[in-house]
């Protein structure tokens, strides 16, 4: 029988409609031209002038600075309380706490952005780098905890039962059986939470502070005066940094097994 | 996995604690403004001049700025909303009354340009950048280039139009082609407008803001409703790009400097006014970014190229006919009414 062409086909438009918009903006960061509407030669005058631009820079450091730790935070407490939704499923309190976990992943970010605000303001917070902090770790740990609880409902208690038979101290189960079944969870969790970390706008604006613009802030306000193409070559930059770590992974994962 | 991560969040927390509290041995100036809005430079001369440290923070509309604010969030020192903004923040007791013995620089502000600011007297307010609505055309494809508003009827260049996707601008224009005031709250002059904006619909390709640029350096679009320092960047790029400021008359749009009242640095907020109205300064700050600042002492140290540029100096005709966008206030429902039901219009 004749393989279906049907399947490759529709892979290959996805993949296309996945990483066109791509390639279209790292060719055009090379672009002279400022509008992108034709070619004018090549040119890295865009590059350059990054360089140029303390503002851009200091948003991307606050930007990793906040995702970074954000990521960290909420990754501890996001397992914690799915750990604690997995073990107690059944208590009403926890069937409680559920729903307040679940809550940040429905509510419309533009309402929690002006609440959070309201809430520093009205707490005399000084905002800044510390509230955006606060505000990401929030709607992360939600995320964090959801991927974790999925990850534990096919996990097999008895085996946490089996270590502690054998003689496993709280620590050693934790750190021998606990962790590494679930660390393919926490790296999805982490991840989630580092993307939506690094790209939220709508919290961030409402809850950042002065001198401390994140980037996507940044950008959505250079559309009224700035530079587009910068963000182009900027983009060009993140990309490569991020291409060549997920290949440095792959490769010491490789090398370990 | 736990063994690094309480100490990297603490080494984090701690970090950026120290981060926020650092450089407390120098003022710091807080500026909330639009994204490339200054010449770096410039600040950098401030800093240096006023031994402090100048922090800039980025938005992207006046609204969401004014959500912000409103909700209270604090610690800017020196905001530039565009001036119909400016007078609605006003009235809600949003700004500091300015102090004019600090700013000595505001002799060299263009008095002509007082005449149509909605704050004359610079109580409050003192204006930063001009921005011009008018008509931007490619040379080569446009015959008989008219500056009038009446070109958007015009049928051999239908489909290759485009006008700005804003109601004030829009509908405002339609005023400015009938005669009439573009801060008209008179119903049947509106209804008369809606007209006019209906016929120029069919003949347009689109209401856009953005791509616009793109479009009319490409050749895509003939005829633009476009804003001046738009169209200035993208004459660098296509010498055809014409600029004209219609004969009826256009919107004025202007940036102005404020102090919100809960500004701490208020003193050096004024410094950093006056600086900017330095007129070598100011020269500058034009040559940078290509938007008019109304400062009459720097027109002379500007290149001639820039001085006799339509798209930053209009005819004093054509201006006292122009008209800067002003609050509204209960009458903006009006014209949301009327845009929506343009905007719904086959």
């Amino acid at each position: 029988m004749k393989r279906s062409r049907f399947p490759f086909v529709i892979t290959v438009v996805i993949l296309f409609f996945f990483y066109l918009p791509i390639i279209i903006l790292v060719i055009n960061s090379f672009n002279a031209s400022r509008f992108g509407s034709g070619w004018q030669g090549f040119s890295l005058r865009w590059y350059v002038r990054l360089f140029h631009e303390p503002e851009i820079w200091r948003a991307t450091r606050n930007s990793l600075i906040i995702a970074f730790s954000a990521t960290a935070l909420a990754l501890v407490l996001g397992t914690t309380a799915a750990l604690a939704l997995y073990r107690f499923a059944q208590s009403r309190l926890q069937r409680f706490h559920y729903t307040l976990i679940y809550t940040p992943l429905v509510v419309p970010e533009i309402l929690m952005g002006i609440s959070l605000l309201m809430f520093f303001v009205a707490a005399q917070i000084r905002l800044g780098l510390s509230t955006i902090f606060l505000a990401h770790v929030t709607f992360c740990i939600s995320f964090v905890a959801m991927v974790v609880l999925a990850r534990l409902q096919d996990f097999d208690y008895a085996i946490v039962e089996a270590a502690q038979d054998l003689g496993a101290g709280w620590w050693a189960t934790t750190r021998k059986v606990l962790l590494p079944l679930l660390l393919p969870g926490l790296i999805a969790g982490g991840l989630l939470a580092f993307t939506l970390s690094i790209d939220d706008f709508v919290i961030t604006f409402f809850v950042a502070g002065p001198g401390s613009t994140t980037l996507p802030i940044r950008i959505y306000s250079m559309i009224k005066y700035g530079s587009p193409p910068l963000i182009n070559a900027l983009s060009t930059i993140l990309l490569i940094i991020t291409f060549g770590a997920v290949v440095m992974s792959q490769r010491i994962s490789r090398v370990k097994s | 996995m736990r063994k690094w991560t309480f100490p990297t969040i603490i080494f984090l927390v701690s970090a950026f604690i120290s981060l926020a509290s650092c450089g407390r041995t120098k003022p710091t100036l807080n500026i909330y403004t639009w994204a490339d809005y200054i010449k770096p430079d410039l600040v950098r001369r401030f800093e240096k001049e006023f031994d402090c440290r100048v922090v800039i923070d980025t938005f992207d509309s006046n609204e969401s700025m004014y959500a912000k604010i409103k909700a209270g969030a604090t610690g800017y020192d020196l905001l530039t909303p565009t001036s119909y903004m400016v007078s609605l923040m006003n009235s809600q007791n949003m700004l500091q009354p300015l102090d004019h013995r600090l700013l000595p620089n505001l002799a060299h502000i263009d008095p002509e340009y007082l005449k149509t600011a909605l704050d004359k007297t610079m109580d409050h307010s003192v204006p930063y950048m001009i921005v011009y609505t008018g008509i931007a055309y490619l040379k080569s494809r446009v015959t008989d280039f008219v500056p009038s508003w009446s070109m958007f009827d015009r049928q051999d260049l239908k489909g290759r139009i485009t006008m700005l996707n804003d109601m004030r601008e829009t509908i405002g224009a339609a005023l400015k082609f009938l005669g009439y005031s573009l801060n008209s709250t008179e119903e049947n002059q509106l209804q008369e407008a809606k007209g006019v904006v209906l016929r120029w619909k069919k003949n347009i390709a689109k209401f856009e803001n953005e791509q616009y640029k793109t479009g009319v350096a490409s050749e895509e679009f003939l005829l633009v409703q476009a804003y001046s320092g738009d169209i200035l960047q993208v004459q660098k790029e296509n010498l055809d790009v014409q600029f004209a400021i219609p004969e009826e008359g256009t919107t004025i749009s202007v940036d102005d400097l404020v102090i919100p009242r809960t500004a701490k640095e208020v003193k050096l907020a004024h410094s950093f006014i006056n600086f900017l109205h330095d007129p070598q300064v100011a020269a500058e700050n034009i040559t940078f970014l290509y938007y008019l600042s109304p400062n009459k002492d720097s027109y002379p140290l500007l290149t001639p190229e820039l001085r006799h540029n339509p798209a930053l100096f209009i005819s004093p005709e054509t201006r006292a006919k122009s008209e800067i966008l002003a609050n509204l206030g209960p009458a903006n429902a009006l014209y949301v009414k009327i845009w929506d039901e343009i905007k719904a219009a086959k």
